[in-house]
């Protein structure tokens, strides 16, 4: 069966050419064009993921209020939020309420497709039992251990909370201990279209954060002034 | 700051139109001396002729008939006597005629002197009169004549006559007469004890003349008549000292009547007719003569020296009241100017006898020739002036004699000069009072106006943002400078709301192109999914690219407003510069290595507490520009040191050069230099970053030309670590 994905996208053109180009990628959609409509819509017929915009019609932040709703309704949905607000504010207000990734507009049609094959790639693993399967997928480089097919990653044992592009960059890092990953190359791992190094600094900048919240010791990413980052053997 | 006068100098200026006050005065006031004077002068001439009036037709008066009417009175009274001619003061007392022989021999009293013995002195004295004269003769038995010594400041170590004149309302005055030698004699006002003249002048109103005799010596004195009034009282002593060594007195003979304790007499002097008619017309500030033909004074009355109430201010003494103090200051000071700019009143009138006469010369030839005549004359001592004013007296067609009246302008003069003085210290303590007024209005207005001034100035900081919208100077007060500040915070309210607007108008601008840009770029993708072939046109790909310049140019718009927001949040670290540009350089040559860079770092170690990220992004910028105008084969030099309290990067490129002001603005938003690649876009948001990330970091950014060369050179500074040094 068709996975069914949900679009939230008060944006007429753009809606429909979603949900073409995710039909075409051979999604079920549902489209939506306001919060209420939403919720209604999902609460009747839970979609198994969710594409997002935050400004919806006249709510500023119609968006993360539906997220809200629907954590509620379902705590394991996939939640991708596509939105034009660029904010660190933002990002951090999205991610905080769980959702699994952030991206914004405009965007690769290309990357949205291999993401939310990505995506659940991830609800599949964690809906199986967690079993001797563990290691097999585990890239396991000192304390770093990373699941391919969770896409999950843990540091000493405990597992960190990250988004998809957050694991890729991290994966990309650590596959290569000590080289250096350049922004061109990180841009490209984001799998986003258009992205400046000041995000990708952003987005390290809450990789070690999430990092330094299990061990204040963190110092395995080091940057390489102009030109990118490389990840470092423990000594 | 404009060079030009200060509120406070032009409040000041205007205010010295009021000194025009005192001017407008003194011109007034200068005018009306004018107008009294020719006042007095009409009046003085009514007054000659109303004297002249009198005198007309009445042939007795200017004969030479006298008679002697007695008094009665209980007062002591001595007789002058007519006398047959003036006399010729020679000590000579042939001249004195019969009279001569009415004098009466006085003798010293004994009682006075303590002794009985009979001493060798006796005197024979007698009073006489002629014209204007009152004379006294006396013919001193004296066997041994003293005269005064030279270089003896007393004069009373020598035979000597006294006079003591009291007048009813004045005090007593007191005249030593005394030689050196045989001849004219010296005439001192004395003071009390008879010891000391009061000044060192001699008396001239007064003459005298010594001449020796075989018994002893004569006087002859004279006394011009306007020194007595009718009232005054006489006392004449001659004084004898007989031996040089010890100069005692030796006997004191008083030559007028004594009755008891009372030793002062009247003088009765027959007075002419004229004389007489004259005394109903007395007046204290004037003097009334009549001439006869020959120009003689025949009769006078009345005194030109009027009492002068002008007092200078007593100095108080050292304890004193500070008021009075300064208030004697205060009138000194005045004097001072006054004395400068209006004629003073005198406070004596040098007025000789014999220049009287001298003086009145013209005018009575004029008024014997029949014409009425006024003058004005400066008075002897040059510092007032005297009004003349003459008048025939007529007999028949004849003119027997000339009325003369003169009159000082001191009256006249005092009036001005109190007027002026009234004017003067009212007008100064006015303008004192107003200048200090507008100093202190005018300070306070400067004042608030550099407050205000200040507040408006560090509303807006150096780079021209608004730091306060509301500025706290002036802000309630109620007029204009208070008006003003509640504009300028309006201004600034305003402003800042446009600011902040544009401020985010890239951003706001950026949002409402995403949505649009991402229609288009889907459907572009689902076209090529669609259309396959369409995928591989070229008109595709350049859809494609030209999407993603858009998609460029909105985050490079954006990234300014997402930058502060980020930095927010960002933890520093403390970082050897040194270290992080060498990194840097070396990561830059790896991704650029066909663009060459030189290091030129002399400091060992330069802490910074910094974002790295941002420090390396806002290099990144900084490079990024210096290699769009870098001159193609030049590298691209860096240099850090430490300078004072900061840590200096240089970004040097050679090239072109800044144009004219750009220094400045280049790290302004959305300013922007041209760039050589089309393809490439320059929004001038880069070295905005720049300036911001520098702000951030407590640093600055600067920008300007090579002296020595074409090329530009960057300067970021950032604050040094303390900690390396405190500790």
């Amino acid at each position: 069966m068709a996975r069914r994905v949900a679009i939230v996208e008060d944006d007429f053109d753009q809606r429909e050419n979603f949900r073409d180009a995710l039909q075409k990628s051979g999604y079920e959609v549902d489209t939506y064009k306001n919060r209420p409509e939403a919720l209604a819509g999902m609460r009747a017929d839970m979609p198994d993921l969710a594409i997002l915009d935050i400004m919806l019609e006249n709510e500023m932040d119609g968006g993360f209020d539906l997220c809200r709703d629907l954590r509620a309704l379902s705590p394991t949905i996939p939640i991708i939020f596509l939105t034009a607000r660029d904010t660190d504010i933002d990002r951090v207000s999205g991610l905080r309420l769980d959702a699994w990734d952030y991206l914004t507009k405009p965007l690769n049609m290309q990357f949205l497709s291999v993401r939310i094959n990505s995506l659940f790639r991830i609800v599949d693993s964690l809906a199986q039992p967690a079993s001797d399967e563990k290691d097999n997928d585990t890239l396991k480089i000192d304390d770093l251990e990373i699941n391919e097919n969770s896409m999950s990653i843990r540091w000493k044992g405990e597992e960190l909370s990250l988004t998809l592009t957050e694991f890729w960059l991290i994966e990309s890092m650590a596959r290569h201990p000590g080289h250096v990953k350049t922004y061109e190359n990180m841009m490209q791992i984001t799998r986003q279209s258009y992205v400046e190094r000041n995000t990708i600094n952003g987005y390290i900048r809450r990789i070690r954060n999430k990092f330094k919240e299990i061990d204040p010791e963190f110092k395995n990413i080091q940057t390489v002034f102009g030109v990118g980052y490389k990840w470092n053997k423990s000594k | 700051m404009r060079a030009g006068f200060s509120i406070r100098t032009k409040l000041l200026m205007v205010g010295l139109l009021l000194l025009l006050i005192p001017w407008m005065s003194y011109v007034y006031v200068r005018d009306m001396k004018t107008f009294l004077l020719s006042g007095q002068e009409n009046a003085l001439s009514l007054t000659s002729r109303a004297v002249a009036t009198i005198l007309h037709d009445r042939p007795e008066l200017f004969t030479e008939d006298r008679i002697i009417t007695p008094d009665d009175s209980d007062e002591n009274e001595v007789y002058a006597l007519p006398l047959p001619a003036y006399i010729n003061l020679n000590g000579d007392l042939n001249d004195w005629g019969d009279q001569a022989n009415q004098a009466i021999t006085y003798r010293p009293e004994t009682d006075s002197m303590g002794d009985t013995e009979v001493t060798s002195i006796s005197v024979e004295s007698v009073l006489g009169y002629r014209g204007n004269f009152i004379y006294s003769m006396f013919k001193v038995t004296d066997d041994s004549v003293v005269f005064r010594q030279r270089g003896f400041l007393r004069v009373n170590t020598a035979d000597h006559i006294r006079l003591t004149l009291q007048p009813p309302d004045r005090p007593e005055q007191r005249f030593t007469i005394i030689a050196r030698e045989s001849g004219r004699m010296s005439i001192y006002l004395m003071d009390k004890d008879w010891q000391y003249p009061i000044t060192g002048k001699p008396n001239y109103d007064l003459a005298a003349e010594l001449g020796l005799t075989d018994e002893g010596y004569n006087v002859e004195l004279r006394i011009p008549r306007f020194m007595m009034s009718s009232e005054t009282r006489i006392k004449l002593q001659v004084v004898d000292v007989d031996d040089p060594d010890s100069l005692e007195i030796e006997a004191l003979v008083t030559t007028t009547p004594k009755n008891g304790n009372d030793d002062f007499s009247r003088l009765l002097v027959k007075s002419p007719e004229i004389a007489k008619i004259l005394k109903a017309l007395d007046r204290s500030d004037a003097r009334i003569w009549v001439f006869d033909t020959q120009k003689r004074p025949t009769a006078v009355v009345g005194n030109i020296i009027s009492e002068s109430d002008y007092t200078k201010g007593i100095k108080p003494s050292s304890n004193g009241e500070v008021w009075a103090t300064l208030s004697y200051y205060y009138t000194n000071t005045l004097q001072t100017i006054f004395s400068y700019i209006i004629e003073q009143p005198s406070a004596d009138l040098k007025d000789l006898n014999a220049s009287v006469q001298q003086r009145n010369d013209a005018i009575i030839e004029r008024a014997l020739a029949g014409e009425i005549s006024t003058a004005r004359q400066p008075s002897l001592d040059q510092r007032g002036s005297i009004l003349m004013s003459a008048h025939p007296i007529y007999l028949g067609d004849e003119i027997p004699g000339v009325v003369v009246v003169e009159q000082s302008t001191n009256q006249v003069l005092g009036q001005q000069k109190e007027m002026l003085e009234n004017v003067i210290s009212v007008t100064l303590l006015v303008l004192v009072t107003v200048a200090t007024a507008l100093l202190l209005f005018a300070s306070r207005l400067t004042l608030r106006i550099r407050r205000l001034r200040n507040a408006t100035e560090t509303a807006i900081d150096r780079d021209g943002r608004i730091v306060n919208q509301k500025l706290l100077a002036e802000a309630k007060s109620g007029d204009e400078i208070g008006d003003l500040s509640r504009s300028v915070s309006n201004m600034l309210e305003r402003l800042s709301q446009y600011t902040s607007y544009l401020r985010g108008l890239p951003d706001t601008l950026a949002h409402e192109v995403s949505n649009p840009l991402n229609v288009v770029n889907s459907s572009l993708h689902n076209l090529s999914e669609e259309i396959p072939d369409s995928a591989n046109s070229k008109y595709m790909e350049r859809a494609k690219n030209g999407v993603n310049r858009i998609g460029i140019i909105l985050r490079n718009l954006t990234e300014a407003a997402n930058l502060e927001q980020a930095m927010q949040s960002e933890t520093r670290e403390v970082v050897d510069l040194k270290e992080l540009i060498e990194s840097y350089v070396d990561g830059y040559n790896f991704s650029n290595p066909e663009q060459s860079f030189e290091i030129v770092i002399n400091s060992s170690r330069l802490y910074v507490e910094i974002a790295p990220d941002y420090i390396a992004q806002a290099l990144d910028k900084l490079v990024d520009n210096a290699i769009d105008f870098a001159a193609p084969g030049t590298a691209i030099v860096f240099k850090a040191r430490r300078l004072d309290n900061f840590a200096q990067i240089d970004v040097i490129n050679q090239g072109s050069r800044l144009p004219e002001g750009m220094a400045e603005r280049i790290f302004e938003p959305l300013v922007s230099l041209g760039r050589k690649d089309a393809q490439k876009m320059s929004l001038g948001m880069g070295l905005y970053i720049v300036k911001l990330i520098a702000s951030f970091h407590g640093g600055d950014v600067l920008a300007r030309n090579l002296l020595s060369s074409d090329g530009v050179i960057f300067s970021l500074s950032l604050p040094i670590y303390n900690a390396h040094f405190g500790e």
